[in-house]
């Protein structure tokens, strides 16, 4: 963009100016520059003014993260850096996020559009995040990625273009280009495809706040310990804690499947498990009679779906299956951790 | 990246970008194109480097970039630069600036000029990666100048206004320039910088040197010992010129004003005109507090706020001044000087008003957005609001309190996850017996090991994939007994920790990772006294582990060789990922020649990195260590059985155990497939199983003599990162590495015929 462009007016904006996203991901599906390439379609592409930033820390790939992108006109200035709380639109990347997040914290009907990458119906998705009212977008975005061969955040920023009413979508195609364009140049037409299906196939419904759910404001981090309370110098007494954290949220969507009739219980899917999932006890070995460690499942609860195991399994127990098509809670089986 | 025109008569062309705080440094060091900058990688600094290798590999600036083994190390390749007659920059955080402290006073008290920028973070411990400005606070009195950038326009400013204030022959100072981490350093904002570089470069000016390290016709001593008559005097003559930067830092404001439009003062105030409460706040938590003051001056309220730019020298001068008519004032610091009733701004606002005749300004301390907490306009409020009631009583309630921190819940109970692991749990299933001087293991089969509980537990935050738990879990299996770990800064330490959490089963310590080996040494030689004092019974038994990355073995070698050299009765265990990837994938000593890192860059301008992998195993075997070895997950019967040696040995001092560890995230390797991409490095002899046992080696898996062995090119063409060197015009570099590869194989077969050598 190489033009000034005229003064672009938002439709809706804060108390301090601002028109605001919030982005609910995890790490590995490009929400982080999804916020990037909007702040910079704002800003460069629109004469905007604006902040994009994520959560901050260690960002491992499958955790949750979350991205933010603040809007304002061009004389009005950024001076806070604090998160994103009750956004105009609040996207979800990841739909297993909702077990281990309150993704649709500060979700505000009348004010609020929130836009869920799944299969969903509109109805289904409203019912699935249990939103107090407002309006819903659905966008099949893990597919249509698939379909171009691009990726979802590209799909979501192209819906997201076409809720906020005001991103244009030249400045947001430019704002693209200038991300990948040189670098990735044979991906951009997928990319491409991508931003536009997004933009073309979201679909928006409206709901009443009905009083069907309740309304979950934002609430911010309240720690378990505090300085009156927690042992001196950050000691914990807690060993092994960690267990009780659900890490499901970290597959994309396949999972291994166990097929016991075909283990032989050579113990090399433990070995190779970075997770610990696989659950073993102590019995009589179906084939030799004798006692030994017999292999019993696996615990999804920690299982982020890397499929290690699959490829090392040489009799082929272990095989990749999609995970939509499993009941996981059936198919579990669950450490025993206090005997 | 992408840019707008502007043009303002008069003045120079600057154009818009979207950039974050780190990117907009790094873009102002390009401009100015600094001869050196050495530097050692830390969150949230890291990126200024990234970002400058990036550009050099695209051959935008030619800045000589030099990774130090530790920020102690880039300190003193900085300060040697420094000597040597030209520009020089560096950029860390938090405990990097504390590993780097004792070079801080060698710098300016010898008065040689850099710049450093410091992108403010939380000193551990507790271990905290967010913004606070417990580091830069430290380095308040080490003879700096310190400049505070407010924000990602600042940033680029300032680093431009640096050099040239430090460089003044009446200052000839080192100078920071710090900003907030995170807040200003990871978001991404619109920023007005020079069209031009050479605008940039023209007020700079060029570097003018007062004494060279490196001018044979004129020799200098630099650093000469000094006692009592001089010395005295050394520091004077340094009080005087830090002082006298104020001046010139006033100049030099305005200087930039002319060609920039935008203006700096000392302190900014904001709204103060009238103001009888205000609030006096540093960096990104002013901006946000400039909202307050508007929301109550909407009230009526005369309110206003007070910002520096400057903190060293302190403008004691301007301070007073815009204190002159205000009753009420909250001195907010985002850092504690501890015992002292305030952090550092409180403390140094009350000296300046000392002996004030006409003062009437009465002082709360706050302390506040400790470790990265989040600070809000209505935080900001409250504090206003407690100005205001300070200006109304003439009485202050609370002389120095904190904001924000929670009593918590006295209710809470936290859920029990397991007992603490019983002997019988943790014995039995391997032995090791020495048989003609040689040490036999039994019991590493994998499915009999799946009884043994995993030491690292479930819900531990590594990706999927991750080699490191993989490799830890699998290690820690061949362990018999009680174990006590200690974890370096890494990967590793940080999936498995994150208060309240605890992913350990058995007693976890960290600490930093330049000195791991050496807090490990003395819980050892703790345990080992209170045994002699019959404090702990004489027969209780602990394993202790060190863990650490490839990355603590370059910043902490030195603690690690002590270790081995005082024979403590521990392991060195060594996950070597090749690179510093807890942080997004930097270059260690350990990664090959030509490969790819987000500061040793492929492109155009600059072929990866340009020297062969750090050979930490032998030097470890050069320390005359009891036991080395190294050991893969793809031969995992292998790497038990070593880690049963390992124990054994490591009741005659320190042994080195070397596990190679697939990061799915940085060697861009599909995740199903880490096993024969590790199997790969391993047939391709780039790293051989092989142990050293009391000096004599063996090979233990030799794919040469098992018709396995492949060019080291079938390795790297597993993995994303490696791709480019089967490119062409990679061809001499991967030629010379894979020649390398063959040069230390056929060392190592005549070490494991030979026991002499």
């Amino acid at each position: 963009m190489s033009e000034s462009c005229e003064k672009v007016a938002l439709p809706v904006k804060n108390d301090l100016g601002f028109f605001e996203i919030r982005m609910e991901s995890i790490g590995g599906l490009g929400a982080n520059v999804a916020g990037k390439i909007l702040t910079e379609a704002a800003i460069i592409g629109m004469g905007m003014n604006g902040a994009g930033f994520a959560s901050y820390g260690s960002e491992k790939k499958g955790t949750p993260v979350k991205a933010f992108v603040r809007v304002c006109e061009a004389d009005t200035k950024v001076r806070i850096n604090s998160p994103v709380e009750e956004p105009h639109i609040l996207a979800i990347f990841h739909e297993a996020l909702i077990r281990a997040v309150p993704v649709t914290a500060g979700a505000t009907p009348g004010k609020t559009t929130v836009i869920l990458n799944t299969r969903k119906t509109p109805t289904e998705a409203r019912d699935f995040l249990k939103l107090s009212g407002g309006a819903i977008g659905v966008i099949d975005a893990m597919e249509i990625a698939r379909a171009t061969r691009s990726r979802v955040n590209m799909v979501m920023i192209g819906a997201i273009a076409k809720i906020s009413g005001f991103f244009e979508w030249k400045a947001v195609e430019w704002a693209v280009n200038d991300m990948f364009g040189e670098k990735y140049a044979n991906l951009m037409k997928g990319n491409m495809e991508a931003l536009r299906r997004g933009y073309e196939e979201v679909k928006i419904e409206e709901f009443p706040k009905d009083g069907k759910y309740e309304y979950k404001p934002f609430q911010r981090d309240v720690p378990k310990y505090g300085y009156e309370t927690a042992p001196i110098g950050g000691v914990l007494f807690e060993m092994g804690n960690m267990r009780f954290k659900d890490l499901s949220t970290s597959r994309t969507g396949i999972i291994p499947l166990l097929d016991l009739s075909k283990c032989v219980r050579c113990g090399d899917c433990d070995l190779t498990c970075p997770d610990f999932c696989f659950v073993w006890e102590k019995g009589i070995d179906p084939k030799s009679g004798k006692e030994g460690m017999i292999l019993r499942g696996i615990d999804y609860q920690y299982c982020k779906g890397c499929l290690r195991c699959t490829h090392i399994c040489k009799p082929g127990a272990l095989v990749p299956v999609k995970e939509a098509e499993q009941n996981i809670e059936q198919i579990t089986v669950k450490h025993k951790f206090l005997k | 990246m992408a840019q707008t025109a502007k043009s303002v008569i008069g003045r120079p062309v600057q154009v818009k970008v979207v950039q974050n705080g780190n990117e907009i440094a790094a873009t102002a060091v390009k401009q100015i194109n600094y001869h050196i900058m050495g530097y050692y990688p830390i969150t949230p600094s890291t990126e200024v480097a990234e970002t400058l290798d990036s550009m050099k590999a695209a051959g935008e600036h030619n800045v000589s970039m030099i990774p130090g083994d530790g920020e102690h190390g880039a300190a003193g390749i900085c300060y040697g630069a420094s000597t040597a007659g030209g520009r020089v920059f560096n950029a860390t955080s938090a405990n990097g600036l504390l590993f780097s402290y004792e070079q801080l006073p060698v710098q300016s008290g010898t008065r040689f000029p850099m710049v450093f920028n410091i992108v403010t973070r939380s000193v551990s411990g507790p271990l905290d990666i967010r913004c606070d400005h417990s580091d830069i606070m430290l380095a308040m009195n080490t003879g700096w100048v310190i400049l505070m950038a407010a924000d990602a326009q600042a940033v680029y400013d300032m680093n431009i206004m640096a050099p040239k204030i430090a460089e003044d022959m009446s200052v000839r100072l080192p100078i920071f320039v710090a900003y907030d981490g995170f807040f200003t350093s990871h978001q991404k904002r619109r920023i007005e910088i020079f069209e031009d570089a050479q605008v940039v470069r023209d007020f700079v000016g060029p570097f003018v040197p007062t004494a060279s390290t490196v001018d044979p016709a004129n020799p200098v001593t630099i650093g000469s010992y000094m006692n009592d008559p001089d010395y005295i005097n050394n520091k004077k003559q340094q009080a005087e010129a830090i002082l006298r930067a104020n001046d010139v830092v006033k100049r030099v404001f305005n200087e930039y004003e002319a060609i920039s439009g935008r203006r700096y003062d000392v302190l900014e105030l904001y709204r103060m005109e009238d103001a009888e409460a205000a609030l006096f706040i540093l960096n990104s938590a002013a901006e946000t507090a400039k909202e307050a003051v508007d929301a109550l001056r909407k009230e009526g309220l005369k309110v206003g706020l007070i910002r520096p730019n400057l903190i060293r020298p302190f403008p004691i001068e301007e301070v007073r001044a815009a204190l002159k008519n205000v009753k009420g004032l909250v001195v907010a610091d985002r850092q504690d000087n501890f015992g002292a009733y305030g952090g550092a701004m409180a403390i140094e606002v009350r000296a300046a008003l000392q002996g004030l005749a006409d003062n009437r300004t009465q002082i709360a301390a706050k302390v506040f957005g400790l470790g990265g907490k989040e600070f809000f306009v209505e935080d900001a409020v409250a504090m206003l609001r407690e100005a205001v009631e300070i200006a109304k009583t003439g009485k202050v309630e609370v002389y120095y309190d904190y904001v924000g921190a929670d009593p918590g819940d006295s209710s809470y109970k936290a859920p029990k996850a397991f007992n603490p692991l019983s002997e019988a749990e943790v014995t039995g299933l391997i032995t090791v017996e020495e048989k003609d001087g040689k040490l036999d293991v039994k019991g590493n089969i994998l499915r009999n090991l799946t009884e043994r509980p995993s030491r690292i537990t479930q819900g531990h935050g590594a990706c999927p994939g991750c080699g490191l738990t993989a490799s830890i879990n699998a290690f820690l299996k061949g362990i018999e007994g009680h174990v006590v770990t200690l974890w370096h800064t890494g990967c590793g330490m940080i999936v498995t920790t994150g208060y309240p959490w605890s992913g350990h089963r058995s007693t976890y310590i960290h600490n930093l990772f330049q000195n791991g080996a050496a807090t490990l040494s003395g819980v050892v030689e703790m345990f080992e006294e209170r045994k002699r004092r019959g404090e702990i019974g004489k027969d209780e038994k602990i394993t202790f582990i060190m863990i650490t990355g490839d990355g603590g073995h370059d910043i902490g070698m030195g603690p690690s060789i002590g270790a081995v050299m005082r024979n403590h009765r521990m392991i060195i265990c060594e996950y070597d990922n090749q690179g510093y990837q807890n942080t997004g994938s930097q270059l260690s000593f350990t990664v090959p020649l030509g490969q790819s890192t987000s500061t040793s860059n492929y492109g155009p301008f600059q072929r990866g990195k340009g020297t062969h992998h750090k050979d930490t195993t032998q030097i470890f075997a050069a320390c005359n260590s009891p036991y080395v070895c190294q050991a893969a997950e793809s031969n995992p019967r292998d790497l038990i059985r070593k880690a049963a040696k390992a124990q054994k040995y490591a009741e005659e001092g320190v042994v080195f155990v070397k596990l190679i560890s697939l990061c799915t995230l940085a060697w861009r390797v599909e995740e199903r497939i880490a096993i024969p991409c590790v199997q790969a490095a391993v047939d391709s002899c780039f790293f051989p199983l092989y142990e050293v046992e009391r000096g004599i080696t063996t090979i233990n898996y030799d794919p040469e003599e098992q018709g396995k062995k492949i060019p080291v090119s079938e390795w790297l063409k597993t993995m994303g990162k490696t791709k480019h060197m089967l490119n062409p015009e990679m061809k001499e570099a991967l030629d010379r590495f894979q020649a390398e590869i063959d040069r230390r194989w056929i060392r190592l077969k005549e070490m494991h015929k030979n026991p002499y050598l």
